[in-house]
């Protein structure tokens, strides 16, 4: 803003000397840029051992004085000062974070607030008993929603270990940790398997895929082959794009993924025709694409630090178990549909691929063409 | 001195429009945002610690290293080295290295992108301040339609910390936008620098340099003592992408560049900007 100042103030020099002075004795009375706090920031440090959670949360003196209602930042500098509202500050921070283990809500014990002058803020500590590391930490923490810009730096280490860097802000106010043992790992595998079966339970189109390719039939072999293709072909491009070896932009991919849908919809006609049956290699080929999708998921979901390759098996895994519940499901009907009717049977699958072929252009569309 | 009613109503209007620009919130991604080492010299063994600043006119404040939005963190000395392993979330400082010889070494970091909104009239404002002629005149073609401008923007600084080997500060550190420096800075000499943006010269970037005073040695000054300053030096970078700077004298060199592009991920950002920054403190002219 100073330089903005400045600069504002040399174009109004031009036309109005005594006008400059006064927009440079305006910028020079600017608060410096040091003590102005223009970097909001507060820093949480979980440690984690066998008997207990300790933590330390760090706050500028600007924030927690906006926050108090004080005019003075530096004077929460003092000791004295501090220890007169630490109950407030301790309160103001209980409300604001909040952590659960395994599900349950913790309350910490406030081990005290000192000042940190160097830094212009305060830090508190605190401990939580318990009996054992549990397998899932939750951290919600808005520390200062007044200001839209201010983060908080969250570092959990665990029996000594750093194992978790993360940054809450705006956007961003939960965190979940997965500790390093069995209980931990559980726990991860759970999260990350529910997150791959509601992927495809809630994403109409990988469902409408899966279904499209299911239409025309076939001998369980066939079909398995066909399900498999698309697995092994999702699961090598997830991994890839999940591992950063491939970055494509979603606004290539999720229209991608939409045409696949459109193309099996016109090769279930064009088959249902000439007989030629090439869904295994359309699979394969599509499941490529369909696997950068996913990928994308769970890049949103965010990777647990040292644990990634058992979030993405865990998350495939989810998948998979959600992609066999639509094969069994669906194949058996159709095949039962075949033995009852052949002509019902090809109306099926000449409707159902018109119906997979509009909603897949729908979605190409919708997803090429910006909302507005 | 008189002045008719008319001069004192403009001047007056002028004012008025000093205040409310100082009154305006501040647009994040408008600051500078810098590398900078304990010291801007280095011998074999000694300990060097490298900070970051953001701030405006070459005045900052610390800025904590952020682990999740790292891209790359690296050294080059002797040797590539990657410094990321070394860091810590929210350290003000963000490594610590021992110099592996007397050569010197430039330090290149980048940051992933953050978002960033800003109503249309502070949004064009910024843009006609750092000079970004290109989304500036999209916008305006656009009108009211263009809205609010949604931005993520991301930083690549870095810094040279001065050895018996100058080669290593021309050396190209592969960040996205960058100044790569043609001759090694000395003051009282131009520095002719060439601004890269995904590894191809860009042509017609505005480059800007401030210098500040030295503190002890080559340490740079303390933040807390230092002044902010207007950019020393502005330039228009050439179909090569080249710019030169008047290096007119010893301290603390700020050259930095802004470039924006329109967002690959529409569903992110409208725009997406590049903030590269310099930092060297120049040889005395021999």
């Amino acid at each position: 803003m100073r330089s903005i100042l400045a600069r504002l103030g040399a174009r109004i020099a031009r036309g109005a000397p005594a006008l400059a002075v006064a927009a440079f004795a305006l910028t020079a009375a600017a608060p410096p840029r040091a003590l102005a706090h223009d970097q909001p920031y507060s820093f949480i440090d979980l440690r984690l051992d066998e008997h207990k959670l300790q933590g330390k949360a760090v706050a500028h003196v600007v924030d927690v004085a906006h926050e108090l209602g004080l005019t003075t930042p530096d004077s929460l500098l003092r000791q004295g000062n501090l220890d007169r509202c630490g109950a407030r500050v301790e309160a103001l921070l209980s409300n604001r974070f909040a952590i659960r283990a395994d599900g349950v809500g913790l309350r910490p014990r406030w081990k005290g607030i000192e000042p940190l002058p160097g830094r212009r803020s305060i830090v508190a500590r605190f401990d939580v008993p318990w009996e054992r590391i549990p397998g899932k930490l939750h951290v919600a923490c808005a520390l200062f929603r007044y200001d839209p810009q201010h983060v908080t730096y969250l570092n959990v280490y665990e029996a000594g270990r750093l194992r978790y860097q993360g940054l809450l802000d705006a956007t961003r106010s939960n965190v979940e940790y997965f500790s390093g043992g069995g209980q931990g790992r559980l726990a991860l595998i759970g999260r990350f398997v529910g997150e791959g079966i509601h992927h495809i339970f809630t994403g109409p189109d990988h469902m409408l895929f899966i279904v499209g390719l299911l239409l025309l039939g076939g001998r369980v072999t066939r079909l398995l082959k066909i399900v498999t293709a698309f697995t092994v072909a999702h699961s090598i491009t997830l991994a890839l794009a999940t591992l950063g070896v491939l970055n494509p932009s979603p606004g290539i991919v999720e229209p991608a993924i939409a045409l696949t849908i459109a193309f099996i919809g016109v090769e279930n006609i064009l088959a249902s025709r000439n007989g030629r049956d090439v869904r295994a290699l359309i699979a394969f080929g599509f499941g490529l694409i369909h696997g950068l999708g996913f990928a994308g998921v769970l890049r949103e979901l965010g990777l647990p630090a040292g644990a990634r390759a058992w979030a993405l098996f865990s998350f495939n895994g989810g998948v998979e178990a959600a992609q066999s519940v639509i094969v069994l499901s669906v194949a058996p009907l159709l095949a039962l549909l075949k033995s009852s009717s052949d002509a019902w049977s090809r109306r099926v699958v000449a409707m159902g691929s018109w119906c997979v072929i509009l909603a897949g252009a729908v979605w190409f569309l919708r997803r090429l063409l910006p909302a507005s | 001195m008189t002045r008719t009613f008319r001069q004192w109503v403009i001047q007056g209007a002028m004012l008025a429009a000093a205040l409310i620009a100082a009154g305006q919130p501040r647009a994040a991604g408008a600051h500078e945002f810098w590398l900078s080492p304990s010291s801007y010299r280095q011998s074999k063994g000694d300990t060097l610690e490298i900070a970051a600043f953001v701030g405006t006119g070459f005045r900052g404040e610390g800025s904590p290293y952020t682990a999740t939005r790292t891209r790359s963190f690296e050294l080059l000395g002797a040797k590539k080295l990657d410094l990321t392993p070394a860091t810590l979330n929210g350290e003000l400082v963000f490594a610590r290295f021992i110099g592996a010889d007397a050569g010197g070494a430039l330090v290149a970091y980048e940051s992933g992108f953050t978002q960033l909104t800003l109503p249309a009239p502070d949004f064009d404002r910024y843009l006609d301040l750092e000079g970004l002629t290109l989304p500036r005149a999209a916008r305006a073609r656009l009108g009211a339609r263009a809205g609010d401008g949604r931005e993520r923007y991301a930083r690549c600084a870095k810094t040279w910390i001065g050895g018996t080997d100058r080669t290593r500060a021309l050396r190209a550190a592969g960040l996205t936008l960058e100044v790569v420096p043609l001759d090694a800075p000395s003051a009282g000499r131009p520095l002719r620098v060439r601004v890269l943006f995904r590894r191809k010269p860009l042509a017609g970037a505005l480059v800007r340099a401030w210098c500040a005073p030295l503190g002890r040695g080559w340490a740079p000054r303390d933040e807390a003592v230092r002044d902010s300053a207007g950019p020393r030096v502005e330039a228009r970078s050439d179909r090569e992408g080249v710019a030169t700077i008047p290096i007119s004298g010893m301290g603390e060199w700020l050259i930095g560049v802004v470039h924006m592009v329109p967002c690959r991920e529409r569903d992110a950002a409208d725009w997406e900007s590049y903030w590269a920054s310099l930092t060297f403190a120049p040889e005395p002219l021999r």
